[in-house]
């Protein structure tokens, strides 16, 4: 591959990693599967957070991970860590044990109280069915704040899920504790706005804005009502070193960014 | 129904060395519960699913964690009624379209844990016990279909009051599973993670285990803590090099992309394209050898990708 032209600015998903690391506290233990979220954790690793430890639910416990695994058993995401172990040792030893921080999910849904589906959609008069919790149930019942990268299309945000996979606020503030599950914070970043919310308030609230985005946008691609804090943000772009330091260090072939191959951005 | 209730194993520590196809004739039954080993493209036991290809054993309940490129092979093949998973899919290589055809068409029953929750069944079933309490699951739709056919419970911490939910434990009739080695008594090596295989073997009535390699009885005499599950839980001990192609073994090589992508395409556009895969690369071939000889002749492939697991330890 060529060396990428530092001035080229950041693709929308790469602002999603970004935005994805930035959630990331220093010292954090973090669970991320492959792609965008193992991404932001190993940009939050490089910059900001040196001492953030990655748990990948296979059963890697603190890896360090060389480009570019396209799997959670992937040989280059079992490299060099602490212990390479089972599921029941990250799920359970550190997810339910409540050793994990932060967890990042993905989802076919995520709906106006944050719950998130990734088993059934309902479709016209059929059903799609979809992979499944996998550990994303796990790590929403567990994990105090969880991130979800995802793009932005009206079908991704509904009013409410048809199937929760993945407990964010449930029916409301307080059902979390009700059901028996810890509180939650929950941050949702997309390519047009970022997201967020809490038991207290058992909605997601849009708090900042995308470069370029309006709220008009965000509301017209959006399947419910969002409230909008009274001081939107704009999400911040990542520095030329930073953006070289995905493109160039972390995912060299773009096995993550076609588009960025199709921009020819590289 | 075997889920859910104990069995004893049978018999202990007398595990033999046998080929792929005697293993499968002696240890699957029609409508049996089947564990699978592996997880996503790593140390999937595809040697030992083509061999309940080639023999079509029907009727099964297939169950695991992660379900992948053998769950899709088996339901392609039409051998499936039911699975117990955590998920089913690919990741990067896409979901399996077999099984979510079948799952959608109502051909096969499915019941949908969590990741923690599957392997707390296995782990339930490894050490004798009806169930094991997980928090996860709370208030999700996973847990109100499980409490409705009766496969879970929620109840009250007997000390503290709070919720807490019983899953039942999960104990296979028999499982399959690839590892790096095995020496002749069925004493298993695993290198890299281990996903949820130890307690499924452990909770398994029968464990057919292909390996890369079989060693000597006695060759970890000197080394026990190599070992990482006992011949005591294995029935079938089968050496097949290359036996989780094209998914990877970690240490031996790496998963080989293009086969993994050229079984996906087939499988996307509709049932017949796994049904023609199934019979080009694995009914036509009387055995795994076969297979790998039929479709990397000279081998390059699987050198390249050797190799490239070499260059990433």
């Amino acid at each position: 591959m060529t060396v990428t032209e530092p001035t080229v600015g950041a693709l929308p998903r790469e602002l999603l990693v970004f935005e994805g690391a930035r959630q990331i506290a220093d010292g954090d233990c973090v669970i991320a599967g492959t792609g965008l979220p193992l991404l932001a954790g190993l940009v939050a690793q490089r910059t900001h957070a040196p001492s953030a430890r990655l748990l990948i639910e296979s059963g890697v416990i603190f890896p360090k991970v060389v480009p570019t695994p396209l799997s959670v058993v992937d040989p280059r995401i079992m490299h060099a860590p602490s212990k390479l172990g089972s599921l029941i040792e990250s799920l359970g030893g550190f997810v339910q044990r409540g050793l994990v921080a932060t967890g990042f999910l993905g989802g076919a849904q995520i709906d106006a109280r944050a719950n998130i589906n990734s088993t059934w959609i309902e479709r016209g008069t059929g059903r799609v069915r979809l992979p499944g919790s996998g550990g994303a149930n796990d790590i929403a019942s567990h994990c105090a704040t969880i991130v979800v990268l995802t793009s932005h299309e009206k079908r991704r945000f509904p009013e409410r899920c048809d199937y929760i996979t993945s407990p964010g606020f449930l029916d409301g503030p307080g059902a979390r504790r009700r059901a028996g599950l810890n509180p939650v914070r929950v941050k949702v970043v997309t390519d047009l706005c970022v997201m967020e919310g809490d038991d207290a308030e058992g909605e997601l609230t849009i708090s900042a804005l995308m470069p370029g985005a309006t709220v008009e946008e965000v509301l017209a691609n959006t399947g419910f009502t969002p409230r909008v804090a009274d001081h939107l943000g704009v999400v911040a772009v990542p520095s030329p070193e930073h953006l070289a330091l995905l493109r160039d260090v972390l995912d060299p072939d773009s096995r993550y960014f076609p588009e960025r191959l199709k921009n020819g951005n590289t | 129904m075997a889920v859910g209730v104990h069995q004893l194993l049978n018999p202990l520590g007398q595990a033999r060395v046998m080929s792929a196809a005697e293993a499968v004739q002696s240890f699957v039954e029609p409508g049996a519960v089947l564990g699978l080993g592996g997880q996503n493209i790593n140390r999937c036991p595809m040697a030992l699913v083509h061999e309940v290809v080639r023999q079509d054993i029907g009727e099964l309940t297939v169950v695991g964690c992660n379900l992948s490129l053998p769950l899709d092979h088996l339901v392609a093949a039409g051998l499936v009624v039911r699975t117990e998973q955590g998920s089913g899919n690919l990741e990067k290589f896409g979901t399996l379209f077999s099984w979510r055809r079948a799952v959608e068409a109502n051909r096969i029953e499915v019941r949908d844990y969590s990741h923690l929750s599957m392997a707390s069944r296995f782990l339930a079933g490894a050490m004798g016990l009806p169930f094991m309490p997980v928090r996860s699951l709370l208030g999700s739709s996973i847990l109100e279909r499980l409490v409705a056919e009766e496969d879970a419970v929620v109840t009250a911490d007997p000390w503290s009051g709070e919720p807490v939910v019983l899953v039942r434990a999960c104990t296979p009739d028999v499982s399959l599973i690839h590892a790096n080695a095995a020496d002749a008594d069925g004493n298993v090596v695993i290198d890299g993670v281990t996903s949820h295989e130890v307690d499924m073997v452990r909770a398994s009535r029968h464990v057919i285990v292909s390996v890369e390699e079989v060693l000597p009885a006695g060759a970890f005499d000197d080394q026990p803590e190599r070992v990482t599950i006992s011949g005591a839980y294995i029935s079938a001990v089968v050496e097949q090099p290359w036996g989780a192609w094209p998914t990877s073994v970690y240490r031996r090589y790496d998963y080989y992309e293009s086969e993994i992508d050229g079984y996906q395409k087939s499988a996307k556009a509709g049932d017949e394209g796994p049904r023609a895969f199934l019979a080009e690369h694995v009914t036509a071939h009387a055995d795994f050898d076969a297979y790998l000889a039929a479709t990397d002749p000279g081998a390059s492939a699987r050198t390249a990708m050797a190799e490239q697991m070499r260059s990433l330890l």
